[in-house]
C-alpha cells in the first residue's frame, strides 16, 4: 500500500510527527497513516490534523510494557510496506524504533532533526548529528521503510484544519512482553519551560556545592531569566531536574541571552545552545571550550563575578 | 553466576575535532577514546561481579587500530575481552555493528546479561543495544540507572519520559545504562598492568558467515558552524560594566538589568 507513518506513544509528538509526515507524504504523492496508542475517540481526532488512516494499538491490561507491541507493529509494517516509518524519539520510541528497525532489517536515522525529499530522484534525505554535535550527517535509506527517529519539539505540531473524518482500525492486542513493570514513579514537573525563555542562565560544574546555587538564582532573577544545566549537574549530580538540561541529550534553547556559569561549553552542551542570539560565559580557565562559542566572555571565579554582575544590574 | 558482557565502542575524541577551511570536520589531530557511556557499561558490570561473581568480558567490534581500547576496557576490570576487528569495520553503521556482535555472541560467548551504553560519543545513534537484544530474542531494558540482579532476575529502574519505571526481566536480558548509574573507576598503574596479561581472543571478518550490508548511505558529512565574537572581559568593577555595557548595545539586556 505504501505510505507514510508515524508512531508515538504521546499526544503532543504526533501532531509533530503529522506536521512533519504531512510534507514528506504530499511531496511523495502518498498517504499518511498514525498508529498511536490513544483511545479510538481521541485517535480519531488525529484525522483532523491531517492524518488518511489512523490505527490504534489496543490497551494493555496486565502489563503496559510499551515494547509488548513491537511484533503487532512489525507485522503491520510487512503486510502494508510503507515507503517511510517516523517514530518519536521519547526514550521509549527510541528503542522502540531501533528493535522494530532490527526485526524489519531496514536502516533507522536516530534522532533525526530535518528531512525532505530529494526532488532530482526522489529519495528521503535525512540529517543528524553526529561527534556530539561537531558535525552534521546527511544519509539516505537503502531498504523499506527508511526510517527516522525524531526529537521531540523538533517540529511544530500539526495544526487542526478541516474536518477529517475517517475509521479508527484497533490493531490486536499482542502477549505480555517479556518486560514486567513493578513499579511507576512520576515526576513532578516544575512547570518551567526553559525552551521558550528569553534569558537562559546555564549552570555547570563549577559550582562547587548544590546551596551555591543561589548565586545563579539571584543572577536569574536580575536578569529575567530561568535556569538551565550541563548534564552532570542533573544527571549525576542531581541538584537541578533533568527537564531542564541543555544539550545534546537534552534541551535544545534558543533564548535571547544565554550565560553559561562554570561551564565548560563541551560540544554536547555547546550544540543545545547554539541557537541562542547571544551567549554569555563565566569560566575561571581561559582555555576552556566555552569561550570559543561565546559572544561575550568573563575569565574569572564565578565566586567573584556573579556578585559583581549582580550587583551592578541593581544599580 | 553470571557472565556478563559489556560492549563497548573505540570512538574518535570529538574534543579534538576542529572546523576546516572549508566547513569540512577536520579530524587529523583527534584522540580516540572508549565511548563515555561504555565506561558506565563496563562499570556497572564490574559492581555486579563484585556482587554476585560470574566474569565480565568486553566486547568489541572495529578496526584493527582499536586494539588499545582493548587493554583499556581490560584495565577497567574486564577479566577477558573479545575483539572482532577487521579493516572493514572501520565506520560501520548501528545495524551492521548490532549484526557483527549477535552472531558472536550467539556463536561464541555464554552470557546472563549485556550491557551497553545509552548511546555512543561519536554516532550517538542509540540503537546497537536494542538492536542486539532484538537479533539475539533476549528482552532489552533501556536507559537504565539502577540494576541489581535478584533471584536470577533483573531488576532496574529505566528512565522514561514521565519519570521512572522499575521493571524486572528475566535472564539473559540486556540493557543499556545512562551515565547517572555509577561513576566509572579510572584505572591505576596496577590495573593497566594487570590487563597487559589478560587474554583476548581476535575474531576476523572472515571467520563470520553474516554478509552485513550497510541500509545507510550518507551524503555528506559537514562541520556545524558557530561563529561568534569572542570578546574577553576581566573581573574588575569597570570590566564587569563593559562586558554589561555590551549587551545592552546588542539589546541582549534591557537598559535598566534585565
Ligand atoms: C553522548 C553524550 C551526550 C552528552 N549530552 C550532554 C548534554 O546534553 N548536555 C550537557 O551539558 N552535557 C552532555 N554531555 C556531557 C558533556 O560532554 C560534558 O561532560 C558536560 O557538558 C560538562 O559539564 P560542565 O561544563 O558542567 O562540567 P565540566 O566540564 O567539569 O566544566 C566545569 C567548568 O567550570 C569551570 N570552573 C570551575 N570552577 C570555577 C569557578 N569557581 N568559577 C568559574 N569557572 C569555574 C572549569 O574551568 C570548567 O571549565 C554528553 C556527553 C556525551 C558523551
Amino acid at each position: 500500500m505504501a505510505g507514510v507513518w508515524i508512531f508515538s506513544e504521546r499526544y503532543e509528538q504526533l501532531l509533530e510527527l503529522l506536521n512533519a509526515g504531512r510534507r514528506l507524504a504530499r511531496s511523495m504523492g502518498t498517504k499518511l497513516s498514525a498508529m498511536s496508542q490513544l483511545d479510538p475517540e481521541k485517535a480519531a481526532t488525529l484525522f483532523s490534523h491531517g492524518a488518511d488512516a489512523v490505527l490504534v494499538l489496543p490497551p494493555l491490561s496486565e502489563n503496559p510494557s510499551l515494547d509488548a507491541f513491537i511484533p503487532v507493529i512489525v507485522a503491520e509494517v510487512r503486510k502494508e510496506d510503507p515507503d517511510v516509518f517516523l517514530l518519536s524519539a521519547t526514550l521509549r520510541g527510541r528503542e522502540l524504533a531501533a528493535r522494530i528497525a532490527a526485526r524489519l532489517n531496514t536502516g533507522l536515522c536516530g534522532n533525526c532533526i530535518a528531512l525532505e525529499i530529494d526532488r532530482d530522484d526522489g529519495a528521503l534525505r535525512m540529517e543528524r548529528l553526529v561527534y556530539g554535535g561537531a558535525g552534521l550527517q546527511a544519509v539516505t535509506c537503502s531498504s523499506r521503510p527508511a526510517m527516522a527517529s525524531i526529537p521531540p519539539g523538533t517540529f511544530e505540531p500539526a495544526p487542526a484544519d478541516g474536518e477529517g473524518k475517517g475509521v479508527v482500525r484497533t490493531l490486536p492486542a499482542p502477549p505480555p512482553s517479556a518486560v514486567q513493570i513493578i513499579e511507576r514513579k512520576t515526576k513532578t514537573s516544575r512547570g518551567t519551560d526553559i525552551a521558550e525563555a528569553r534569558v537562559v542562565i546555564g549552570v555547570g560544574r563549577g559550582f562547587e556545592k548544590e546551596e551555591d546555587l543561589h548565586l545563579a538564582g539571584e543572577l536569574a532573577e536580575a536578569l529575567g531569566g530561568e535556569i538551565g544545566c550541563t548534564r552532570p549537574i542533573s544527571a549525576e549530580l542531581h541538584w537541578l531536574p533533568e527537564e531542564v538540561c541543555i544539550g545534546l541529550s537534552g534541551l535544545q534553547v534558543k533564548p535571547d541571552l544565554y550565560v553559561g556559569l562554570g561551564i565548560s561549553g563541551q560540544i554536547q552542551h555547546a550544540t543545545g545552545i547554539r541557537s541562542s542570539k547571544w551567549i554569555c560565559a563565566v569560566n575561571k580557565d581561559e582555555n576552556a571550550p566555552i569561550f570559543a562559542v561565546a559572544d561575550f566572555g568573563i575569565v574569572g571565579d564565578l565566586y567573584d563575578v556573579i556578585p559583581k554582575l549582580i550587583a551592578a544590574l541593581k544599580n | 553466576m553470571p557472565e556478563m558482557i559489556a560492549c563497548f565502542k573505540w570512538v574518535i575524541d570529538e574534543a579534538y575535532i576542529r572546523r576546516g577551511p572549508e566547513g569540512e570536520l577536520d579530524l587529523s589531530s583527534v584522540n580516540y577514546k572508549i565511548s563515555e557511556y561504555d565506561r558506565n557499561a563496563i562499570e556497572e558490570a564490574v559492581r555486579l561481579r563484585e556482587a554476585h561473581g560470574g566474569s565480565v568480558i568486553p566486547v568489541t567490534v572495529a578496526a584493527p587500530e582499536a586494539a588499545k581500547g582493548v587493554k583499556d576496557a581490560l584495565s577497567r576490570g574486564g577479566d577477558r575481552a573479545f575483539f572482532i576487528a577487521d579493516e572493514a569495520f572501520h565506520d560501520l553503521e548501528p545495524s551492521q555493528t548490532a549484526a557483527v556482535l549477535a552472531e558472536v555472541i550467539r556463536s561464541r560467548i555464554p552470557h546472563d546479561l549485556i550491557l551497553c551504553g545509552e548511546g555512543s560519543g561519536d554516532l550517538y545513534a542509540q540503537q546497537v543495544g536494542p538492536r542486539l537484544a532484538e537479533h539475539l530474542e533476549i528482552p532489552c531494558i533501556s536507559f537504565v540507572q539502577k540494576l541489581s540482579i535478584e533471584q536470577g532476575r533483573l531488576i532496574a529502574e529505566r528512565k522514561v519520559e514521565e519519570g521512572l519505571e522499575v521493571v524486572a526481566a528475566p535472564l539473559p536480558a540486556l540493557v543499556t545504562v545512562l551515565p547517572d548509574i555509577n561513576v566509572p573507576r579510572i584505572p591505576g598503574v596496577k590495573d593497566t598492568l594487570a590487563a597487559a596479561k589478560k587474554p583476548f581472543v581476535t575474531v576476523k571478518r572472515d571467520e563470520l558467515s553474516g554478509k552485513y550490508e550497510a541500509h545507510l548511505a550518507t551524503l555528506l558529512v559537514r562541520a556545524t558552524q558557530m561563529e561568534r565574537q569572542c570578546e574577553r572581559f576581566g573581573t574588575q568593577p569597570e570590566d564587569v560594566a563593559r562586558f554589561l555595557e555590551s549587551l545592552r548595545k546588542k539589546g541582549a539586556i534591557g537598559q535598566k538589568g534585565g
